[in-house]
């Protein structure tokens, strides 16, 4: 365990490099801090990594593999919290450590009122957090560790826990390699567009980080308000895009059109993307607005929704209700599973539905078998068992929270707002109210911001893996297994 | 054929339900001669007219005895609540209580259905008839609903995938009472009018006149929550207001459990008590956060803090909604608390709304199941519950209902967002109102009422009664295709 976390740790600190790079570059007076901190990460991570964790080997324990994942999750936000308290942009070790969750877990609710003045260097660092977190903390451990054979299934479904997704190669470190791959090329496509439509180098790069990641930190307080119409619409097309599976995205780019219609999520995507851009667009329109400022407007808000990203704009000038409680339910129901999204995602609120449909045909015809299909396949009950109390467990997690931050005297529906923002790794849960354009989490109180924090980084691991650790039924695991060792010891020794 | 033979049954059914309704408005003339409020003539009216509605209906369909097809029972069970809330409204619109139709159906199904949420402001100038017949639909819908889920419906044969099985709904969990219905609706009849006639009596002792105590009575112990004064319970002595919670707490037990406990059958009891537990473990834990809150964030003393919080926590848990003081001024995470209470509700099988401690118990256990299996995927543990297996259909079907409540939920609140209620009330009428507690969240909770609310807010709002004290899926089942087709 804390080899790899070492590990994870040594390459955080050289993904450090590209910021020092931007801020000698750029000259912000940023780069001692910068390198004192990456010297400190990597000191910690070749001390974990060499020291406590030298002997142990790559082989996982059953079960092992949440721990590791927590441990990883903890570890690599809690030293990339360093950054920001070195360089003095957040003072308080808390909002710190809320940036840091919030980047990792690809949340972008940010404690930063005004993000123009914060240093390049910083900006980038911010965006390289998003990148990095988008694909999933576990899934880049899988992709360097070429020795993990065993384990890298393990960690790769401790993080991604049951959606249930086909591999896009048989062996797990191909498939990892090709997602990783294309990601890469996403967002290299998207820099480079921005940047030909006259965005800067830092900007572009940022930007496209935090769509592709489906992050959501922002380089401007105003939104996306700052960029001209034409590169506001390929965000729009790279938010969509990477709200979708990443598969998908390498059957795209592989040119494997004939494969994608066919699935059923990308379909049920599409459609619900296109229904909701009509409903808010009728709901802004009949509001008194613009039909062209409502339909540009919906748009953007449900691209940026339904991926998760969470961008902001200007909102316009007569906000609709309906509009709210759909970017409420749409939140919840998240991107595409695989996708680099949060929310509950599509696939299983699919599974859902249909069984809820099934429910009343079977209500009426008792004794007929009904199954649940996704793409033609059945879905196995147990697995269905599983979404069911996934949800469930999201829902309690949401009432948790918002509890929680009642206490710290937020209103009711602002505090189910914001719960649910962050679970769903949204971001800023002003997109939901019709207050304001811009809403930072600087003013709540501390218990609220670590509140706030748990909840992401739940949502990021779709909390089992959080939960499962902390269970008891993970601990008696390892139990059992021993007295069960002794057993066969003392059967030895008697014969 | 036999679609319109059911459908006959169906009517023949619903007169009977009439002729009951009809008396009962009927016997509201007691007060009206009594106090002479000078609405007999209205009150015998309406109820003369319920009565030979229902009466026809009986007497016309006398011969249709058997439901053809058993799925039927849906629709009946529908049209019961629907048909008792619409003849209810005639007392109000007669006598000129209400004068609007939405109104009076609205006060009526939240009669009915035992929620407690009302148009009036103040009721203390209404007519007597007319506030006996408030507690009155109360206490005959909160009877009602314990004999739909422990005799009727499991006797008129839904499926076995229905709610309203014995298992499902938690009427077996109390211990099997008795096989026949008769004698089941004899136990549960007796049960629910021994409590009645008993905290009448005990209210009565503690110094309250019999018509206050009568009427109280008849909304708590069926957990509706509608009031003859202004401000609730606030009114009551201390003592009063124990006993008051006492009524609450027992309406939200299982009456088969109730039975067997007043006729002293331990051993139908042994090892049944896991969602009582559950259920009182709730309560007092909730109770104590509350009263903690209250003396150290309110500033109530202790005292009055215990009595706040214990008496208010049962009429929430039991989503009763009597007040004991204007809670809409309560500090906001104890308001939050409040509205979860409610949506958790009381037992099974009792005149509660809510989700009912059993599902709630089973789902928290569901997920541990689920998180065991993921850690030993080879070792078997199903959910368990008074540490028996629930089957499989059991804990599917709690998931369906705790599913179609969060989206019933949310398409309420979206809608009367659209009537232009705003975010926080608009919250606290839906889950009040799908729960069964009454008071909502602002200018509708606490001491408040829903009288500016639009008339399609009404509308939704006893829409989503009936949802909610029918627990969703009959209704809905409803508005499918396969339902209706052959």
């Amino acid at each position: 365990m804390s080899r790899l976390t070492g590990m994870m740790l040594v390459y955080l600190s050289a993904g450090m490099l590209l910021p020092l790079a931007v801020s000698i570059h750029c000259g912000d007076g940023m780069q001692f801090a910068l390198l004192v901190s990456g010297m400190l990460i990597l000191m910690l991570g070749l001390f974990l990594r060499n020291i406590l964790g030298g002997k142990t080997d790559y082989d996982l324990k059953e079960n092992e593999s949440y721990l590791i994942t927590l441990a990883v999750w903890l570890a690599v936000p809690l030293c990339g919290a360093l950054p920001y308290i070195f360089t003095g942009v957040l003072n308080s070790f808390t909002d710190a450590l809320f940036e840091s969750f919030s980047g990792f877990t690809t949340t972008g609710s940010s404690v930063v009122s005004l993000p123009e003045q914060l240093p390049e260097s910083l900006l980038t660092y911010r965006a390289l957090t998003q990148w990095v977190g988008g694909l999933g903390l576990m899934l880049f451990v899988v992709a360097i560790l070429r020795k993990l054979t065993q384990g890298a299934s393990r960690l790769y479904e401790a993080e991604f826990s049951g959606t249930q997704q086909r591999k896009l190669h048989p062996r797990l470190a191909r498939s990892v390699t090709r997602m990783w791959t294309i990601y890469v090329v996403i967002t290299f496509v998207m820099m480079v567009v921005m940047i030909l439509n006259g965005t800067s180098v830092v900007d572009a790069f940022c930007l496209s980080c935090s769509t592709v990641s489906t992050g959501g930190f922002v380089t401007h307080s105003s939104g996306l308000a700052i960029l001209p119409e034409r590169t506001l619409i390929w965000v729009v097309v790279f938010m969509f895009l990477s709200g979708v599976n990443v598969a998908f995205l390498y059957r795209i780019f592989t040119l494997k059109w004939h494969k994608l219609w066919r699935d059923e999520e990308l379909r049920t995507y599409v459609l619900l993307f296109v229904l909701a851009v009509a409903v808010c667009t009728t709901a802004f329109w009949t509001e008194g607005n613009g039909v062209e400022e409502s339909l540009r407007y919906s748009l953007f808000h449900i691209a940026s929704i339904m991926s998760t990203c969470g961008f902001y704009m200007p909102k316009p000038h007569h906000w609709s209700f309906l509009v709210s409680v759909l970017t409420f339910v749409l939140i919840v129901v998240g991107a595409s599973s695989g996708s680099t999204g949060g929310g509950v995602k599509l696939r299983r609120i699919m599974i859902i539905l249909k069984y809820i449909a099934n429910y009343f045909s079977r209500m009426v015809h008792p004794n007929v078998v009904f199954r649940v299909k996704v793409n033609g396949e059945v879905v196995e009950n147990e697995y269905i068992n599983k979404v069911f109390a996934f949800v469930f467990l999201y829902i309690m997690f949401i009432i948790g929270g918002a509890f929680v931050l009642t206490l710290c005297g937020c209103s009711i529906p602002d505090a189910v707002c914001m719960a649910a923002a962050n679970i769903s790794n949204l971001g800023p849960s002003s997109l939901i109210n019709s207050v304001g354009a811009n809403l930072d989490y600087s003013m709540l109180p501390n218990l609220a911001k670590w509140t706030l924090t748990l909840l992401m980084l739940a949502g990021r691991l779709e909390l089992f893996a959080l939960i499962a650790v902390f269970s008891p039924a993970y601990w008696t695991a390892n139990r059992r297994f021993r007295i069960r060792k002794v057993n066969k010891k003392t059967v030895v020794k008697n014969r | 054929m036999s679609k319109i033979a059911d459908i006959k049954y169906i009517l023949r059914f619903l007169g009977i339900v009439l002729i009951v309704e009809g008396l009962l408005i009927l016997s509201c003339l007691i007060p009206a001669l009594h106090f002479a409020d000078g609405t007999w003539r209205e009150i015998t009216q309406s109820g003369l007219f319920t009565f030979f509605v229902g009466l026809f209906l009986v007497v016309s369909f006398h011969q249709y005895r058997n439901m053809g097809n058993r799925r039927m029972a849906y629709l009946l069970v529908v049209l019961m609540w629907v048909v008792l809330a619409l003849f209810g409204t005639l007392p109000f619109l007669a006598t000129g209580t209400l004068v609007n139709f939405s109104d009076a159906l609205f006060e009526s199904m939240s009669g009915i259905t035992s929620t407690g949420a009302t148009v009036f402001y103040a009721v203390e100038w209404l007519p007597a008839s007319i506030l006996l017949w408030r507690s009155m639909t109360q206490w005959f819908g909160g009877f009602g609903i314990v004999l739909l889920v422990l005799a009727l419906v499991p006797s008129m044969g839904i499926n076995k995938y229905s709610l309203y099985t014995a298992e499902a709904s938690g009427a077996d969990s109390g211990g099997k009472q008795t096989t026949t219905v008769a004698s089941t609706v004899r136990h549960t009849l007796g049960v629910y009018i021994l409590l009645t006639i008993l905290f009448v009596f005990v209210l009565y002792k503690s110094g309250m006149q019999v018509w206050d105590a009568v009427n109280i009575t008849f909304t708590n112990i069926s957990s509706g929550g509608f009031s003859i004064y202004n401000n609730s319970l606030q009114r009551l002595t201390h003592i009063q207001q124990y006993i008051v919670a006492v009524a609450m707490l027992l309406s939200g037990v299982n009456f088969a459990m109730l039975f067997n406990i007043f006729t002293l059958r331990w051993e139908l009891l042994k090892g049944k008590f896991e969602q009582l537990r559950f259920y009182l473990g709730l309560y007092v834990g909730a109770s104590i956060v509350v009263v903690l809150s209250l003396v150290f964030r309110m500033g109530y003393g202790w005292s009055d803090a215990v009595r706040c919080g214990f008496v208010q926590t049962v009429s929430v848990l039991t989503t009763t909604g009597s007040l004991v003081g204007d809670t809409s001024q309560w500090w906001m995470p104890i308001t939050y608390l409040m509205v979860i209470l409610s949506l958790c509700g009381g037992m099974a099988g009792s005149t509660t709304g809510g989700l009912k401690a059993m599902r709630v118990l089973i789902l928290f256990r569901h997920v541990g199941k689920t998180l065991r299996d993921r850690l030993h995927p080879h070792a078997v543990n199903p959910v368990r519950l008074n540490h028996k297996p629930v089957s499989p259909h059991i804990v599917t079907n709690v998931m369906v209902i705790f599913m179609i409540y969060v989206m019933v939920v949310f398409v309420g609140i979206m809608l009367l967002m659209l009537c232009g209620i705003n975010a926080t009330e608009s919250i606290g009428a839906v889950i009040a109102c799908i729960t069964g507690y009454g008071p909502g969240l602002g200018i509708s909770g606490g001491f408040g009422c829903y009288s500016h609310f639009t008339v399609s807010a009404k509308l939704i709002c006893s829409f989503l009664m009936i949802m909610g004290r029918l627990e969703c899926l009959p209704v809905l089942i409803l508005f499918t295709r396969a339902y209706w087709k052959r």
